[in-house]
């Protein structure tokens, strides 16, 4: 039983990096996801970034983690370390796929949403912010959670550079210990929880900030 | 107060309008008539600025404002939000003038009480009136209604003749109306104008004549 309590609290000291991972790559994801999916939209850079997009969804995620790490420092001449590497690379990462989520919301919008904006003589920057990015966001706001659990599993990644997180720590327990399945018991129930809260959370804020204009 | 001279308008290669002239008075109620797809709307559109045109010039005196056949109302904002969002931004300073005039507006077309509701909880008389009301809130001169009484009963577009007939007199507002509906647009229009295959087909004032929505059809 002892045992047990110092697996999980050595495993849970490793929340911290995922938390950490997590929030600020979804921060980088969000911010460049929409900026893609709003460039999409004006012609000349459109080629670029669809370029930009398929090379982030058609590369694995551990290669581009180990571009960001390994490569990068070496080509700007600075050394990144690991939780840096780690948002970078996840963050630029789930930007391509949030901006895929958000074009897909915008197509879903009627065409009529823009042409009302624009005979009202809203300027463009209103448009996006106060009439069309709303209604965007509360349509792929379950999309939205997906992403961020799938994001969040997907921080386990960060082990195969050092990072000393959840999985990480599990694994060290494991060597040490030759018993992989208790660690990773452990592992799994610290992700699932966390999964557990992210969808709930995401439940109240629906219910809560997109239930008004539904009801 | 509006002058089309000479529109010619196609997409992909398929002509929709081909040179309209036409000229339309101040604060007249002009209907647009023909059936499905002749250009009645791409001619609004076009009026309104959300069409380029391939050839031809509109002259218009004065704000336009437009009213989609559905309705357009963002469902994130309340009807008051509706109304007043766009005027608001352009005026920050009067924010609470604005307000009072979508106010006075949602009364003269009686519903004053759902200011504070979304899009999603009004009828479908409601919305249009709603869009009439954010059509009116820039004060045009020239307003575009596309399909007014498309889905409607005919109670209730009677309701919308009489409410468009009392904004034309109450704001002085000259009023374009595309619309399939013979006996609707006989019933406001001071002229209409009938469209086939995106050509101008007759131009007409409805009051002279002792059946004409049975002389219209002859021209469908």
């Amino acid at each position: 039983m002892h045992r047990i309590i110092v697996n999980f609290k050595y495993i849970g000291s490793g929340v911290a990096l995922t938390l950490a991972l997590l929030l600020g790559s979804l921060s980088i994801g969000v911010a460049l996801g929409v900026l893609f999916s709003i460039l999409r939209y004006s012609g000349i850079s459109r080629l670029f970034i669809n370029g930009i997009i398929s090379v982030l969804r058609g590369t694995p995620l551990i290669l581009q983690l180990s571009f960001v790490y390994f490569i990068v420092p070496s080509i700007l001449g600075f050394k990144l370390n690991v939780l840096s590497a780690g948002i970078i690379a996840f963050g630029i990462n789930s930007a391509a796929y949030i901006a895929e989520i958000v074009r897909a919301g915008i197509e879903s919008l009627p065409q009529g949403q823009f042409e009302a904006a624009k005979t009202l003589e809203i300027p463009t920057f209103y448009m996006w912010r106060d009439i069309i990015l709303p209604q965007v966001i509360a349509n792929i706001f379950p999309a939205m959670v997906n992403e961020v659990i799938a994001l969040l599993k997907e921080t386990a990644l960060i082990a195969i550079i050092g990072g000393m997180d959840i999985m990480r720590k599990a694994q060290i327990i494991a060597a040490e210990q030759y018993d992989y399945f208790m660690p990773l018991c452990i592992a799994g129930i610290y992700y699932y929880t966390l999964v557990l809260f992210i969808e709930f959370l995401g439940r109240r804020v629906e219910k809560w900030k997109f239930h008004a204009r539904n009801s | 107060m509006l002058e089309i001279h000479n529109i010619c308008k196609s997409f992909r290669g398929v002509k929709v309008l081909e040179t309209i002239h036409l000229h339309i008075e101040k604060s007249a109620i002009f209907g647009l008539a023909g059936p499905s797809g002749c250009g009645k709307s791409t001619l609004l559109r076009c009026i309104q600025g959300l069409e380029t045109l391939d050839q031809g010039t509109v002259n218009c005196r004065g704000r336009i404002g437009f009213m989609f056949q559905d309705f357009q109302l963002f469902p994130h904002m309340t009807v008051l939000q509706n109304l007043t969002y766009a005027p608001d931004l352009k005026d920050k300073d009067k924010k609470a003038e604005h307000r009072r005039q979508a106010e006075s507006l949602l009364r003269d077309l009686s519903i004053e009480f759902k200011g504070d509701a979304y899009p999603k909880a009004l009828s479908g008389g409601q919305k249009q009136r709603v869009a009439l009301a954010r059509g009116l809130m820039a004060n045009p001169d020239v307003l575009l209604c596309d399909e007014p009484t498309s889905g409607l009963d005919v109670s209730t577009t009677m309701d919308v003749v009489a409410l468009l007939k009392s904004i034309n007199k109450q704001f002085a507002v000259t009023i374009v109306i595309a619309s399939h509906d013979l006996d609707f647009l006989t019933k406001i229009s001071d002229r209409i104008a009938l469209l086939k295959n995106g050509a101008l087909a007759i131009n007409i004032d409805p009051k002279q004549y002792a059946d004409p929505v049975d002389f219209l059809k002859r021209y469908y």
